[in-house]
């Protein structure tokens, strides 16, 4: 151990007892070591006069037990996402839940009437969209203002609306498929539960961006054409016109509302651009 | 005393089996304050606290130079503490152990809230009447406690640890996990640091 070192722990005072009487030998003789000492002391002095005086909070040790017992992050999270959820139940537009549901009902009905389960194809989607564009906006939210000021962000109010009234749509169309099972073959509902839900989610999906962008009416609107446009087209339009270039531009425009992964996978950037739109009152063009 | 019998039964329960509680030195105090806090007694992180806080609570203080930061960094240390206690081998001292975890949690939060370290803004007297002397003592001691805070945190935790702590060299190493060379090289500039300053202020003075 060099002399400088020997000095920091003398003054430290953690030199054993032969080693202590040694230095000091060696600091009578040396003048550096002597103005280093003077140094260290001062500074030492300054460390343990502000140390001490530092005063930790009384109850520390109780703060740290009530962390220690308090339930983990996990659980915190899933809690808050149901009070987030459970809040903005009540403050999607009430009228949606028994006119989604009775529209659904009426479907059902026609599907028995006419012994066609393909209509619940046609309308599952249609509700979709349009219970996702009431979800947002001043026109439909009276608390909107008052949601906007609160520290939840508008994208999570958005997702926490979108998550429920999409689950309830959901159970509409399955319970629909269930009843419709007493008359029609399983098989051919499941196949039709299949085919349902992509259509549905990206419809829904470009719906809830078009109703942020445009405003509810504008988004219902070009969200019913470019859903019908697929029935119309092709078996009337198509066909009467006769057109190779047009024709074939309608089956591959009915082909693309009949693959499933294409239709998920381009909901995902609709869903993520529409709750970013969310944010940002700027391209909100509908407010 | 925690019997070896029920011991057997408590994974972490480890170092009971060798608690002392009579006629204890320090360290036996601190081991077993450290089994009784693996064994979930609460008073057991009371009285830590009550011996030890004052010193980790000043230890994260000077690191963080912020209040707010230095009472979550304390309270951290006791959770991580909690939860670590069966881990504690009794090797080392249970304060170098403690001012490790102060250590590590406080770099942790301070990289994460990612600004950068300001010095505390010192209030000085001024005005009152007192000795030329006096005076030149108070203005010393002043340029001192700005030359410690000109220095950076690592700098500034190897002093703490080594004066105010009163730990060796060897066990200020294993808490800034750093080699025995840094710690020395840090205390190097630490001293020319200081020394420049307090050149500087005998040359006010003079």
């Amino acid at each position: 151990m060099n002399h400088e070192e020997q000095l920091i722990l003398y003054t430290a005072n953690q030199l054993d007892q032969a080693e202590h009487l040694s230095f000091e030998k060696h600091l009578a003789d040396c003048t550096e070591c002597q103005v280093d000492l003077q140094l260290w002391k001062a500074v030492a002095g300054e460390i343990i006069a502000s140390d001490s005086a530092e005063r930790p909070p009384a109850k520390l040790a109780e703060r740290a037990l009530e962390q220690i017992h308090r339930p983990a992050a996990s659980t915190l999270v899933f809690r808050h996402v149901f009070q987030l959820l459970r809040s903005q139940v009540f403050l999607v537009q009430r009228e949606m839940w028994p006119a989604t549901a009775s529209v659904m009902a009426l479907g059902v009905i026609v599907a028995f009437v006419s012994r066609h389960a393909e209509f619940i194809y046609f309308i599952a989607p249609l509700i979709a969209a349009t219970s996702l564009c009431v979800l947002f906006g001043p026109e439909h939210d009276p608390a909107h203002e008052l949601a906007l000021s609160t520290a939840t962000s508008s994208w999570k109010l958005l997702l926490a609306r979108l998550s429920i009234v999409s689950a309830y749509n959901l159970i509409l169309v399955l319970a629909a498929l269930s009843i419709l099972m007493i008359i029609f073959p399983p098989a051919l509902l499941g196949t039709l539960a299949l085919g349902i839900l992509a259509p549905m989610m990206f419809l829904s999906m470009l719906a809830l961006l078009l109703s942020i962008w445009i405003g509810t009416s504008n988004a219902i609107v070009v969200a019913y054409i470019l859903w019908a446009f697929q029935f119309i087209a092709y078996q009337s339009i198509g066909a009467w016109i006769g057109s190779p270039a047009i024709t074939s531009f309608l089956i591959a425009y009915r082909n693309f509302w009949h693959s499933p992964m294409l239709l998920l996978i381009l909901s995902l950037p609709l869903l993520l651009i529409a709750l970013w739109s969310a944010n940002r009152p700027l391209f909100r063009l509908s407010m | 005393m925690v019997s070896p019998t029920i011991a057997k039964h408590i994974p972490r329960l480890e170092l009971a089996t060798t608690c002392i509680t009579h006629s204890m030195t320090v360290q036996e105090q601190d081991l077993d304050l450290i089994c009784r806090m693996a064994s979930g007694d609460e008073n057991a992180m009371r009285e830590i606290y009550a011996t030890y806080g004052q010193r980790l609570f000043a230890y994260a203080l000077r690191l963080t130079n912020d209040h707010a930061m230095a009472e979550d960094v304390t309270q951290e240390t006791l959770v991580i503490a909690w939860h670590t206690a069966g881990k504690f081998r009794g090797d080392g001292r249970l304060i170098a152990w403690l001012l490790g975890i102060v250590h590590h949690t406080a770099m942790k939060m301070m990289r994460h809230t990612a600004e950068p370290l300001e010095s505390i803004e010192e209030t000085v007297t001024g005005g009152k009447a007192s000795p030329e002397e006096q005076a030149q003592v108070e203005e010393m001691k002043r340029w001192v406690r700005k030359g410690l805070q000109d220095l950076s945190a690592e700098h500034r935790a190897v002093l703490e640890l080594v004066f105010y702590q009163g730990l060796t060299l060897n066990e200020v190493a294993d808490i800034c996990q750093c080699p025995l060379g840094t710690v020395k090289s840090r205390l190097n500039y630490a001293r020319a640091h200081l020394r420049g300053v307090l050149s500087r202020t005998e040359e006010v003075w003079r």
